[in-house]
């Protein structure tokens, strides 16, 4: 009988809440509203819940059924299946290794912002005034205070990866608090994130309800909505489509980086997992479709605020220009006189005509943003023009901490629960009587210590003035192209393991179609990583105002090279091992096996 | 004699007329009432121009220190329905010769914001094109005010962080005086198929219900 109870949640309900608040992150708040953005608002919806019946409950059950039979972490629960796929746990700890070091650094982000919300006026509402204060500094001026304030005075970011410059220390500050609060959270295993998820995982919904409401009943917000949920089902028939609901379903669930295992490790082993599986699936999904929703009403407002802006600054442009008394040119009817005007007085009229915009709120609506811009530039922007602004600021940037945190937690664990199972390992063969808790809490201890340390020193690099682009980099490359690997190994190897399922739905999708389309997709990210050729990134020029494209450096592709390699070889090299050490072990074994027979005689 | 002064009597403001209209030294004028007040907002008719002239004369008196600034050194032309217009300061005492630009543009900088409250505007609606409004010192505070709410959340980490270390101290002392009571025992139990009874929780072992005497399911 084993003397080490491996440690669990409280109740069913903890581990549900931890699957939700890892799965539940900042893709669903930044992803989710571009792609259905991109590819026909409301009928988007089709191939994503499609894909998530074929691919994203599967799987996801996949992981927690592995996890709780095994009740081990990502290695020692691969290994246990066979040697040959310890590979697969080394893999999943490398990948979320990669994905701990650049996403507390948006946690980090996240506190900048929140602490800066408490100013009188909030600091990217406004540019900043030059030295000899008759005008706005030149590089806000040519973008807007909002990307100023994020390029500038969050990043100091540089013109190009080569260049770098000295540790923001505002960030490395930020990045220290984001670090040890992880600690924290994770320090007593799954009894102090059994408790803090009940918060993360319940307190972004809160804020997510307020901000339904706020947004809803914001100017022109019905605008975002109304184009949200008309469908351009012509877009159905593009591939690209299909291809992003699917990445999506896969990467917003967090499939493959061992943390769904590492959790689900913890559980009884008679605990539900199918049901939960389902539940926790639909969560993410729904989530995403109700932050979708309130990112809509948010778009909407500032779409109609900018295109209410332009009419204004035409209005005022022909008034002065013309020397119109005020009344005559009204907002609704600034179109009409522009046109009659340039027919009236062509001249006076194309003496302005640089200065005409075309003002569309159609235009304003059609464009996309994604990723941290538009968590920490678009939204900010719109939060600057709602009423009580700090408000409104703190309530959002807490929700994206709670988001991140809960997802760090995830991250967390999946490295340091196997790390702590092969320990665990070489004490139970040892066969010492010591007492449980005093070994699993200093081993907590300093594992956990180690890893958060270790993760923070590494992480400073991301606080540097070329440290966003790096960032960048990891963000693209690091865990996407070897998830999909390793999820479909993982689910190719699954059948021999549970073969007994008598659920027809898991049979099919485990044996069949999620394989096949995880295959699909890992084929076309590498048909685009060879088509596309060199890969770049968007680098600020402080100038012009804007990003622009930039080849990245040999150096930097050999980097990108290095990623991909260090997380896809272990599968195979681990494999390579194993094979050798069954071989060397095979003959002292026989040996061994002799020596025992014949002392037994 | 007399159609001398007739003539001068009406050339004058003609003159005063062209003086405002050649100069290059005016500047242009536009208020945006209506925008700025919406409903309260108050007609433009001969008494605001009225104002307006006496507002300026008072800049001038205040920056050059001359008292002798009147408001018919304050010339007006090109009036339109925008209710913008042109303006020229001439010297009091020259009325033919006009305070240069630089001038003008000092003392309107320096008095605007007394301008602006006379007609109850602000620097975006009472524009004087070609004069940048001086924008307000931006806030600066002795200690950022971020700092400070970081500074309050990394205290109470670090209160958290004390509390973790003391309660682990606590229940490192009491796994240790477990340890040490257990190691004491270990030569006093049976051990079978090699597990210590440690696990059981004492000597006394666990109470075994079906051997118990209870009678309460064999009733015959």
């Amino acid at each position: 009988m084993s003397k080490e109870a491996r440690p669990s949640w409280d109740s069913p309900m903890q581990f549900v809440l931890a699957c939700v608040s890892y799965a539940v992150g900042l893709g669903n708040v930044w992803r989710f509203p571009y792609l259905c953005q991109m590819h026909g608002g409301g009928g988007f919806l089709i191939p994503y819940l499609l894909m998530l019946v074929l691919e994203g409950i599967p799987l996801f059950c996949m992981e927690l059924a592995i996890g709780q039979k095994m009740r081990l972490g990502s290695i020692g629960a691969w290994t246990a299946i066979s040697p040959y796929l310890g590979g697969l746990g080394i893999a999943s700890v490398v990948t979320s290794m990669y994905l701990c070091l650049y996403y507390n650094v948006i946690n980090a982000w996240s506190f900048w912002y929140l602490f800066h919300s408490f100013q009188s006026v909030l600091p990217w509402a406004e540019c900043p005034i030059n030295t000899n204060r008759t005008g706005y500094l030149e590089e806000c001026e040519v973008a807007s205070p909002t990307q100023y304030f994020f390029y500038r005075e969050t990043l100091n970011i540089s013109s190009s990866i080569d260049e770098n410059g000295g540790i923001h220390m505002g960030q490395a500050l930020c990045l220290l608090l984001a670090w040890i609060i992880v600690y924290l959270f994770i320090v007593r295993g799954v009894k102090s994130t059994g408790m803090v998820v009940y918060f993360t995982a319940t307190f972004p919904y809160v804020v997510l309800i307020i901000y339904l409401i706020r947004g809803v009943t914001l100017h022109g917000a019905w605008n975002g909505v109304k184009y949200m949920f008309t469908p351009k089902l012509e877009q159905l028939a593009n591939p690209q489509t299909w291809i992003n609901a699917a990445t999506q379903i896969f990467f917003s669930l967090g499939l493959g980086f061992g943390s769904l295992i590492a959790f689900a490790s913890y559980n009884h082993h008679n605990n539900n997992f199918e049901r939960q599986a389902v539940a926790v699936s639909l969560i993410n999904s729904g989530t995403s479709v109700f932050a979708s929703v309130v990112t809509f009403a948010i778009y909407g407002f500032k779409a109609t605020f900018n295109y209410e802006s332009c009419l204004e600054r035409m209005r005022l442009l022909m008034l002065n220009t013309f020397d119109l008394s005020e009344e005559t040119i009204s907002a609704e009817n600034v179109t009409e006189w522009i046109h009659h005007l340039n027919v009236t007085y062509p001249e006076k009229f194309a003496s302005i005509a640089s200065k005409i915009e075309d003002c569309s709120l159609q235009a304003e609506l059609d464009t996309a943003v994604e990723g941290t811009g538009l968590a920490f530039i678009v939204y900010s922007e719109a939060i600057k023009n709602m009423p009580l602004s700090q408000l409104w600021s703190v309530l959002y940037f807490v929700m994206l901490l709670l988001l991140g945190m809960g997802s760090m937690l995830g991250n967390v664990t999946a490295i340091i629960t196997p790390l702590g199972d092969i320990k665990f390992l070489s004490r139970t063969l040892s066969n010492e009587t010591i007492n449980v808790w005093f070994v699993t809490v200093v081993l907590l201890w300093s594992l956990a210590g180690l890893v958060c340390l270790l993760c923070l020193l590494l992480g400073f690099g991301f606080t540097s003035r070329s440290g966003n682009y790096w960032f960048t980099i990891f963000n693209e490359y690091a865990a996407t192209l070897s998830l999909l690997f390793i999820v479909f190994i993982e689910v190719k190897d699954i059948e021999d393991m549970l073969g007994h399922r008598p659920n027809w739905y898991w049979k099919v999708m485990w044996a069949a179609i999620s394989p096949l389309l995880l295959f699909s997709l890992f084929i076309f990210y590498i048909i685009n990583y060879i088509q596309g050729g060199t890969p770049t990134y968007q680098a600020w020029d402080k100038n012009l105002g804007k990003s622009v494209v930039q080849e990245y450096p040999v150096y930097g592709q050999a980097f990108i090279a290095l990623l991909l390699a260090s997380s896809l070889s272990c599968v195979p090299l681990a494999a390579l091992y194993a094979a050798c050490r069954k071989k060397q072990r095979g003959t002292s074994l026989r040996q061994h096996a002799v020596n025992t027979v014949t002392s037994t005689v | 004699m007399l159609a001398g002064a007739l003539l001068l009597i009406f050339l004058s403001p003609l003159v005063a007329q062209d003086l405002c209209k050649d100069s290059k030294d005016g500047f242009k004028v536009r208020l945006s009432i209506k925008t700025a007040l919406g409903n309260d907002a108050y007609e433009w008719n001969e008494s605001e121009m009225f104002l307006f002239r006496s507002t300026v004369a008072y800049a001038m008196r205040k920056q050059t220190k001359q008292d002798t600034y009147d408001i018919t050194n304050i010339l007006v032309c090109n009036d339109t329905q925008r209710v913008s217009f042109v303006f020229v300061v001439t010297s009091p005492d020259d009325p033919a010769n006009m305070i240069p630009k630089a001038e003008v543009e000092k003392a309107v900088r320096l008095n605007k914001h007394r301008i602006n409250s006379a007609f109850l505007l602000s620097d975006m609606t009472l524009e004087f094109v070609g004069i940048p409004p001086t924008l307000e010192a931006p806030i600066t505070y002795e200690t950022q005010p971020w700092l400070i709410v970081f500074g309050v959340v990394i205290g109470a980490v670090a209160i958290g962080i004390v509390a973790l270390l003391m309660s682990t101290a606590s229940k490192k002392r009491r796994a240790k005086e477990n340890a040490a009571g257990l190691s004491e025992e270990d030569e006093g139990i049976v051990k079978e198929n090699g597990t210590a009874l440690s696990g059981l929780g004492g000597r006394e072992g666990v109470f075994n219900q079906a051997f118990s005497n209870d009678d309460r399911f064999t009733q015959l």
